[in-house]
């Protein structure tokens, strides 16, 4: 599954971390990073994109 | 005793009278409820302050469906034109309170990037032995001065209050000796004008003497640790540049007074009034002391429970329309958490108190958005510790008085909950 980030909407809140946190990790600038390219597709990683209080994340085509 | 909506009288209801807001709870989620059911968007005249002109009014959000969309489009209703008060304030004053509170997008998130590593969860997997050293002391002071009055204590100065203190003054990097001054300035600013918590006549001068009180402690830390930086949080805020420079000693100083104001008297009235919350609902209490395993979901519920900050504010950037209610530019939209987090649309019986529920998409912490709390996963962590060690560690607590209410609108808060030791004769 893949996920596409906008970090200029990121205020890394770490919300995504919470829930998903082999998948995403705020970085030193305080933004969201991914940690795998091609995550599996499990609850925790749509729950994370669709909980993201900035929609920065998406879930990309055919996902 | 309760209070059933169709009992309420709305046009004795006025949000912006602060003594309204000392009224018992059962009362103002009355009157919410029955503003939710007929007047999703209702309209309040802003209060009068000395020196600032009363502006147009407000409209109460108190749906939660309304306050998400609101509070998802930043761009189309801001926070840069006020996000704490009622009125639009001057705007050196706004600056100096609000900091990222009360800024908007690109600058806002430019800013809370400098600190929101710090705030992950992962970060904060490595503070939660110092919180728990935190807690553990403070419990243990707090038996040593039930012991010697009886068995009596106070739960807002002897407990609720010293640990949310304690903790960010520990990640701020403020010196022991500082503390104390610390607190009765947030307590100032924070007081909504409460008369009982400021000594001066005038609450507009003593807001601006705590501010300042509180920027010349930052002034000074921020001089030591460009010096002599270490691992905290306020050596980030001096050694960060944003767009090339660094911020100005005021954004730092009204930054440090955000973080300090928002850190402490939140997390407080949550643990005092989630210990309220237990006492009116003993089995809940049983049921969460007997198993840890409800830390988690029953610590949501009580921010859900007490939605320590009442509302913030939003003003409209552009005409548009709403939840079928039709607004102008500069139209001003207070959201109200804790009527949204007690919507029968979103949440089962939400007039009861339920530490297993879940789901609990409460908007305690915030809805949706940028602004969504810096400290959720902070407080989130502080109140499991605070929780669990007060059943292992003061299981013979009981609450035995009523509250004393803070007169305020926009923080949910208490002065005082008496409380005694059992086992202490
Ligand atoms: C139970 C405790 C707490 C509650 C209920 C709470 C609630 C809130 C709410 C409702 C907001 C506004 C959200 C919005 O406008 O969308 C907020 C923002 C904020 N909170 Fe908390 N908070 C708590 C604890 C903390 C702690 C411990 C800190 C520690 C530093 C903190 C720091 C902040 C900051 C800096 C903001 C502004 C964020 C921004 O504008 O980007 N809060 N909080
Ligand atoms: S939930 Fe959204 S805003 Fe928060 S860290 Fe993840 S991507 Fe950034």
């Amino acid at each position: 599954m893949r996920v596409a980030v906008e970090r200029e909407r990121c205020v890394g809140s770490g919300q995504c971390e919470l829930l998903a946190p082999d998948v995403f990790e705020v970085d030193d600038d305080g933004a969201v990073r991914l940690l795998q390219d091609d995550p599996a597709d499990d609850g925790a990683v749509r729950d994370a994109v669709q909980q993201c209080p900035t929609g920065a994340l998406a879930l990309l085509d055919g996902d | 005793m309760t209070v059933a909506p169709e009992d309420v009288d709305l046009s004795t209801v006025d949000l912006s009278d602060r003594d309204w807001w000392a009224r018992p709870p059962q009362e103002r989620h009355a009157a919410l409820d029955r503003l939710r059911a007929e007047r999703p968007f209702a309209f309040f005249a802003e209060p009068d302050l000395p020196g600032i002109p009363a502006g147009p009014g407000y409209h109460a959000v108190t749906r939660y469906a309304d306050l998400e969309t609101i509070s998802s489009q930043p761009g189309l209703f801001c926070s840069g034109r006020g996000a704490v008060s009622m009125q639009d304030v001057p705007a050196e004053l706004h600056e100096f309170y609000g900091s990222l509170i009360s800024m908007d997008d690109p600058r806002h998130a430019k800013i809370r990037r400098i600190v929101s590593k710090t705030f992950t969860p992962r970060m904060l997997e490595r503070t939660l032995d110092s919180v728990r050293a935190v807690v553990d002391d403070v419990l243990a002071r707090a038996r040593v001065t039930a012991e010697a009055h009886g068995g009596v204590l106070d739960v807002v100065p002897d407990l609720a209050a010293p640990i949310p203190l304690r903790v960010i003054c520990d990640m701020m990097g403020v010196p022991e000796e500082d503390r104390s001054r610390v607190l009765a300035c947030s307590n100032i600013v924070l007081s909504g004008g409460d008369p009982d918590l400021i000594e001066d006549d005038d609450p507009l001068t003593a807001f601006l003497t705590a501010g300042m009180e509180m920027a010349a402690l930052m002034e000074r830390l921020a001089a030591e640790r460009l010096a002599d930086p270490r691992e905290d949080l306020t050596t980030a805020l001096v050694t960060t540049e944003v767009d090339g420079e660094r911020l100005t000693s005021q954004e730092i100083a009204s930054f440090f007074i955000l973080l300090l104001v928002a850190g402490n008297e939140t997390t407080r009235n949550a643990i005092s009034q989630g210990l309220l919350a237990l006492s009116e609902w003993p089995e809940e209490r049983a049921r969460w002391a007997a198993d840890p395993s409800l830390d988690r979901t029953a610590v949501e519920e009580v921010v859900r429970w007490v939605s320590p900050v009442t509302w913030m504010r939003r003003t409209a950037t552009r005409d548009g329309e709403v939840g079928g209610h039709r607004f102008t530019a500069g139209e001003k939209f207070l959201l109200f958490y804790n009527a949204a987090n007690r919507d029968p649309a979103v949440f089962a019986d939400p007039q009861r108190f339920d530490v297993g529920r879940d789901p609990n998409p409460h908007v305690g912490f915030g809805s949706r958005g940028p602004h969504f709390c810096l400290g959720a996963h902070l407080a989130r962590r502080e109140l499991q510790v605070t929780f669990r060690a007060l059943f292992d560690q003061l299981p013979d607590l009981e609450v035995t008085g009523p509250p004393d209410r803070l007169r305020s609108s926009f923080v949910n808060g208490l002065k005082h909950l008496p409380a005694r030791l059992t086992g202490v004769r």
